[in-house]
């Protein structure tokens, strides 16, 4: 989830790719008539998608593009287990799609996501 | 011999077809979660936690690349034996 469209999208086909087919990594991302920004349905659409498992983990790239989550996870418009987590986005992405398509469970899935925070790039 | 156990070593070669990528590399890390001890892995002079997805995957391992597996404590050498067997087993 991310304010633009195209880092969404992009993302998403990089985990994809990292990943391979047995994972579905979901895009949400820009606002109406490609503007930047975040909304409610592009989010829970994308939420929705993605729950074909155990649940999913929503991972966003600033702050208020999180707000447009805890808001949907407050309000209960989200159905099953749904696990927003504080991570960096690409590598936290990377991390959570590779271990989900190794059959982990949610929790690790997340926290590998978290644990990304503290991995060196070299 | 420290108080955190004994420190057990085991080289081991990847298949010469399956890189330690992606689900290879998911399921390498994910034998190692099962054990308590600490588990390092190396490649050709690099080394990584192999309890971390991202830094498994940084080391860039390739088919038939050999292994340094290094594990301390209690359980060890079951984590090493089980990574062993994980590694030859490895499909892509």
């Amino acid at each position: 989830m991310s304010h633009s469209f195209e880092l969404a999208h992009g993302l998403a086909r990089l985990a994809s790719q990292v990943a391979g087919d047995g994972v579905r990594v979901e895009p949400a991302g820009g606002g109406p008539d490609g503007s930047l920004g975040t909304t409610d349905g592009s989010v829970r659409d994308a939420i929705t998608r993605a729950n074909s498992g155990q649940g999913v983990v929503v991972l966003g790239d600033l702050g208020s593009s999180i707000l447009t989550v805890k808001h949907l996870l407050e309000e209960g418009h989200t159905n099953g287990h749904v696990r927003l987590v504080d991570a960096p986005f690409v590598e936290g992405a990377i991390a959570a799609a590779v271990m989900s398509s190794a059959g982990m469970e949610l929790d690790d899935v997340a926290r590998a996501a978290e644990e990304a925070r503290g991995a060196n790039k070299f | 011999m420290s108080s955190r156990g004994p420190l057990s070593e085991v080289e081991v070669a990847l298949p010469s077809d399956v890189a330690l990528h992606a689900r290879p590399a998911a399921n390498f890390v994910k034998t190692a979660m099962r054990f308590r001890c600490r588990v390092m892995v190396g490649v050709n002079g690099k080394t990584a936690d192999a309890k971390s997805i991202l830094a498994v995957l940084a080391l860039g391992a390739t088919g038939g690349t050999h292994l340094s597996l290094s594990a301390e404590g209690e359980d060890a050498d079951a984590a090493l034996n089980a990574l062993a067997t994980c590694v030859s087993g490895l499909v892509e």
